[in-house]
């Protein structure tokens, strides 16, 4: 049985809405923001229209059933039927829509804003796209200093990140519930593993208050390490971070 | 979906519970140990790792034996292997240790718990008294109630965790090696080591919490003994305490503020702030800036507010073990030194914020100063008050009249919270340095507190970061009229092309 093209449309529209709400809501457990997905929903009902309408002929499919039940005499019933129940329900939802939400504003933001080309920290301006770890080379010609500045690395950690970031830098330390944006995840595929170790030193040298504009809603509670941690403590602990979580950082050499 | 978790959980409960101690590896376990424990208990298990100096409570010492959550006899100090196998497992809320099951393996766990024992020398011991349960008291309002005298009878537990189970100090508590220690404030079941299910409560009270003051009231010599059914009783009252709305819920991030008809309510004890919602923020000790502050007292504040034509009223709530008077000997004796006073403030941006760009939630920045209205309890010698400063950032506090723009305050302190209203005019004369409210607009709002018997002053304080703030407008008819409205239009332009089609066939 061939299933009438608009039924079809408004099945499409109907498994995409739900779909958001079943992955957003139940699956994610993280409620998706009504604006956010009244924005989703605007573009899946323009891009279902497009697919329906690109033949003539399948508009015309689309469109069949709407101009009959308009200019049918033999639907009169269905006809006064749904003339009644489509005003009403755009009253309902005029209604709604206009009655005050106390939905707090969505704060969308750039998870890993573009690193600047140069950046200042410690009196003195570094280029962030060559800028690389000094101490990174001792991996392979010196394993046992390497190892002492992953431990030394493990020591800044303890004792400044993990109150945020957590003991198993899961981004789940004791104060993450009182912060927003929530500290980041180290463990998480989408953070250091996909960062180049520069851009660690930049968002660790110069903190939230470092973030470039677009990064806004600017609150990140990163402090401003280097008013805290030397130069080479941040790429100590940068080395443990990876070391931590066995990731490899993300460089230019091998892409 | 949260249905199927639960339904999940206790599926694995049946189908693994008890735990059972598989035999352990301690060669595996000290590789564990030194990856993922050492930083905090220390190379030797003395709880002196690099990370011991900054964390309250302070990591555990394994090498004294003292075991605090364990199911074995009072007097018996072999823990069982199950209870160092939940804790490493499901971690201690409240504290710095997270719960390992995501990272390590089952075995993994075992074989650290082996290695937990060498370190005092008990990896051959075997407990050889435990804990009686007897027959579990369900809960019930009479179980409750019963508790509820016990609990309070001679001051057997209220002495230490106060009239209304908040811990409120009333003597100087502290570990077996000396450290400071404070009674569990028991309206906050998130800081509860085990958890506050009757059964972790009932061995609580029954063993005791070994290395610290908590007795255990099974104890025959004791006068303040509690036979099994008692303790089952105190353990129902003592999970009723947490059931408070004062708790934290990370959808809920609007204080909302009804209007009302009148005055605003000026005090505290106010009966009409019974009404008003109330809304719980998370506080985090300030570790952002120099110099950083560790060990918080506190994690949460509870706000609520109203308005009316002309003011906006705040009642802010917060748990405090202690009323701090510099200068009073006996909140001397309980505090720790250098006692400041107990203080609250309320942050808001003195410009409306546009695109969502808020000022820097630490006290402001350059371009978008804030606010700053900060009430304290006052000493021996200066009654309390409210002051206003305008911050752009911590370095730049700049003290204003406060009086001239309209703060006033009331604050009472009681069994262990301090309650305190704030009020202020909606607009001010200074539009440029003050916060105009408006209603209908979501302000951002943040919230700051000190507890002076925590040493709190200046910068070492807690904070939250920034919330919202709504002035809710009362109901109106208009969603009402353009609901009407479009329902009509859509009405009559439907019947027109019906009845356009109905000529056009008839043509």
């Amino acid at each position: 049985m061939k299933i009438p093209k608009l039924l079809q449309a408004v099945l499409v529209l109907a498994i995409v809405y739900y779909g958001f709400i079943l992955v957003f809501d139940v699956i994610l457990d993280h409620v998706i923001p009504s604006s956010l997905l009244t924005m989703y929903m605007f573009f899946v009902v323009a891009g279902v229209f497009m697919v329906f309408t690109a033949t003539e002929e399948s508009t015309r499919e689309l469109v069949g059933p709407i101009k009959a039940l308009v200019e049918d005499p033999s639907k009169k019933t269905i006809r006064n039927v749904v003339f009644v129940i489509l005003p009403l329900l755009a009253g309902w939802y005029t209604y709604g829509k206009t009655s005050l939400s106390f939905e707090a504003p969505v704060e969308l933001r750039t998870i890993h804003p573009a690193p600047p080309s140069s950046m200042k920290a410690y009196g003195k301006r570094y280029d962030v796209i060559k800028l690389e770890n000094p101490l990174r080379k001792l991996e392979k010609e010196d394993p046992k200093k390497f190892k002492e500045h992953v431990a030394a690395g493990a020591k800044v950690y303890i004792q400044n990140c993990h109150f945020c970031h957590g003991d198993k830098l899961d981004g789940r330390g004791p104060y993450a519930a009182g912060l927003n944006p929530t500290p980041a995840n180290f463990q998480d595929i989408g953070t250091i593993a996909q960062l180049q170790e520069s851009y660690l030193f930049w968002r660790i040298a110069t903190g939230g208050p470092g973030l470039p504009k677009e990064a806004a809603p600017w609150i990140s509670s990163m402090p401003i390490w280097q008013n805290f941690l030397s130069e080479e403590e941040i790429w100590q602990v940068i080395l443990f971070l990876y070391d931590y979580t066995g990731y490899q950082p993300r460089s230019f050499g091998h892409e | 979906m949260k249905m199927i978790i639960s339904a999940f959980a206790l599926l694995t409960i049946l189908l693994g519970a008890p735990a059972v101690a598989a035999p352990g590896n301690a060669d595996n376990g000290k590789k564990v140990y030194e990856k993922r424990c050492l930083m905090c208990h220390g190379e030797e298990g003395d709880g002196a790792g690099p990370g011991a100096e900054r964390l309250n409570p302070p990591p555990r010492d394994f090498s004294e034996a003292d075991y605090k959550i364990k199911t074995t006899g009072a007097d018996d100090p072999v823990p069982n292997d199950d209870d160092l196998y939940r804790m490493i497992k499901d971690g201690m809320p409240g504290t710095a240790m997270p719960g390992w099951s995501d990272i390590l393996k089952e075995q993994e766990i075992w074989d650290l718990v082996l290695y937990l024992k060498i370190f005092a020398e008990l990896e051959d011991e075997k407990p050889e008294e435990q804990l009686d349960y007897g027959t579990q008291v369900a809960t019930s309002p009479e179980s409750i109630a019963q508790g509820k005298k016990l609990f309070h009878d001679a001051d057997r537990c209220s002495e230490c965790h106060g009239q209304d189970g908040k811990g409120d100090a009333v003597k100087r508590l502290k570990d077996d090696a000396g450290a400071r220690t404070w009674p569990r404030n028991l309206t906050k079941p998130w800081t509860f080591r085990a958890s506050n299910a009757p059964k972790d409560i009932f061995t609580r009270v029954t063993v005791g919490i070994p290395g610290t003051q908590m007795p255990s009231f099974a104890d025959e010599k004791s006068k303040k003994k509690l036979s099994i059914e008692e303790r089952w009783h105190v353990a129902n009252y003592v999970q009723s305490l947490a059931k408070t709305k004062r708790t934290v819920r990370a959808d809920n991030t609007v204080v909302i503020a009804e209007k009302i008809d009148g005055d605003l309510p000026a005090t505290p004890d106010d009966k009409a702030w019974a009404v008003a919602q109330l809304t719980t923020f998370a506080m985090v000790p300030q570790i952002i800036a120099k110099q950083r502050f560790f060990k918080a007292a506190n994690d949460t504040i509870t706000a609520r507010a109203f308005y009316n034509g002309k003011e906006v009223a705040f009642l802010l709530e917060w748990d405090d073990r202690t009323k701090s008077i510099p200068g009073d000997e006996a909140a001397a004796k309980i505090a720790d030194p250098n006692m400041g006073e107990d203080a609250v403030a309320i942050q808001l941006p003195v410009q409306p914020v546009e695109g969502l760009e808020k000022p820097y939630f630490v006290a402001g920045d350059n371009a978008k100063p804030v606010n700053i209205w900060k009430w304290s309890a006052g000493t021996t010698k200066l009654a309390a008050k409210i002051e206003l400063a305008n911050g752009q950032g911590l370095d730049k506090l700049e003290a204003r009249d406060g009086k001239a723009a309209g703060l006033t305050s009331s604050g009472v302190y009681k069994n262990g919270t301090w309650r305190v209203v704030v009020k202020r005019p909606l607009a001010t004369s200074e539009t440029d340095s003050d916060i105009q409210f408006e209603e209908g607009r979501f302000t951002p709002i943040a919230f700051a507190a000190w507890d002076g018997s925590n040493s709190e002053k200046a910068r070492s304080y807690t904070l939250t970061t920034w919330y919202w703030l709504l002035l809710k407008p009362p109901a109106s008819t208009k969603p009402i009229i353009s609901g009407v409205i479009v329902a009509l239009l859509l009405f009559g332009l439907l019947g027109w092309w019906a009845r356009n089609a109905a000529a056009k066939r008839e043509n």
